[in-house]
């Protein structure tokens, strides 16, 4: 009798043992979506067959970057978060680019080339003490191009992609250069 | 008196209740931290980080009467929206935009101003925002045009929401209120005075 009334007490402990696992498993998934920078290689795979127009107004598809490493930028001028993290992509850009990669912003507004145009033009950003415009490409998306990057509910979100257009890692919040270094350095 | 054995029993069944109720707790606990706001598996929806409540000041609405609506909008916690008045001329202000009736004439809209808060990605410059509770009233009118009986008010809330880290697109959230119009001298009751008092003292 007593030696059952054990064994229950064991196997309910244990059930409560694995159910606060479980709980604890399940809410540091979830505090990791809402931390700056995190990158996830959730639902990744081969990039998407995706073209944009670029700010000359022609199409340009992501497949035309393949040889090259890609760290696919979606940002938006009313972003705040985005443009803070900008001159550190400007300085990731300057550091590798030689070494076949490339930053891709893909400009999220609503208002598309009448605002983004303007902004790229205009805005400096200072990168080390020096005032620079952009450095890398910038594109137009829409809701088709974040419908095939699986749908994107906050920026800046940035995706990077291997030379044989594997998509690596997803970035959800701003970037960290230091992290991102040693991700490009690893696929390059 | 209970025999030793069974209480022995007894005891055994009501620590398996408790455990049992513990386990069920746990699980309750760790299913509901996953149901948190989230839609594409990262963030919220956009549309449901503002919960709009609507009210009118009065019932009914008479004809030739002054009246308001008032859109009290929940922000989800850690979020902002601009204010109607943001600190920068890029950022995408807070607006309600009615889409008015023949007969209903809106006399102005009254946006609460915005709190300036520092943010991790706006260290240094403070921006102006809405957060947790905000009430915004459309200053209305119906004159003789006004169509008699049950009519609804439709609006737009336009809002862009970020969280400390992270922005989510703009967001057109349609909202709508039911009023009913009555003849000209009717008498007519104040409704929800506390929303629209609160509201007109910020």
């Amino acid at each position: 009798m007593k030696m059952r009334t054990a064994a229950y007490g064991i196997f309910l402990a244990l059930l409560v043992v694995a159910a606060s696992f479980y709980g604890w498993k399940s809410r540091a998934a979830f505090r990791k979506w809402q931390t700056a920078g995190d990158a996830s290689t959730s639902s990744l795979g081969n990039e998407p067959d995706v073209t944009f127009a670029n700010l000359q107004g022609q199409s340009e598809t992501l497949a035309s970057l393949k040889g090259k490493v890609v760290l696919v930028n979606f940002w938006a001028t009313w972003c705040d978060p985005c443009k803070e993290e900008i001159p550190g992509l400007m300085e990731l850009q300057e550091k590798y680019a030689g070494r076949g990669f490339t930053v891709l912003g893909v400009a999220m507004d609503d208002d598309g080339k009448s605002v983004v145009q303007p902004f790229v033009e205009k805005t400096q950003f200072d990168v080390g003490g020096r005032s620079m415009n952009i450095n890398y490409p910038i594109v137009l998306g829409d809701d088709d191009v974040a419908t095939k990057f699986g749908g994107l509910f906050g920026f800046p979100v940035s995706f990077l992609i291997s030379r044989d257009g594997k998509v690596e890692k997803k970035y959800l919040g701003e970037l960290t250069e230091d992290a991102m270094e040693k991700e490009i350095e690893g696929l390059l | 008196m209970i025999p030793p054995p069974r209480r022995r029993v007894l005891r055994a069944a009501v620590r398996g209740t408790l455990l049992l109720i513990a386990v069920c707790a746990t699980f309750a606990a760790a299913g509901s931290a996953l149901r948190a706001p989230q839609d594409g598996g990262n963030l919220p929806s956009p549309s449901a980080v503002v919960q709009p409540h609507v009210y009118v000041s009065l019932d009914p609405v008479p004809r030739e009467r002054e009246f308001e609506v008032a859109v009290q909008a929940e922000i989800a916690r850690g979020f902002h929206v601009n204010s109607h008045t943001p600190s920068e001329t890029y950022l995408i202000p807070t607006t309600l935009t009615p889409n008015l009736l023949a007969g209903i004439q809106l006399a102005g809209t009254i946006y609460p101003p915005g709190q300036l808060e520092k943010f991790p990605f706006s260290p240094d410059k403070p921006l102006s925002v809405y957060t947790g509770s905000v009430t915004m009233r459309l200053k209305l009118s119906a004159d003789a045009r006004a169509p008699l009986g049950a009519t609804t008010i439709r609006m737009t809330l336009r809002y862009q929401a970020c969280n400390s880290t992270t922005c989510l697109p703009p967001v057109n959230l349609p909202v709508s209120v039911r009023l009913e119009v009555a003849a000209v001298g009717t008498d007519a009751r104040s409704t929800h005075p506390e929303i629209f008092r609160a509201a007109s003292s910020n």
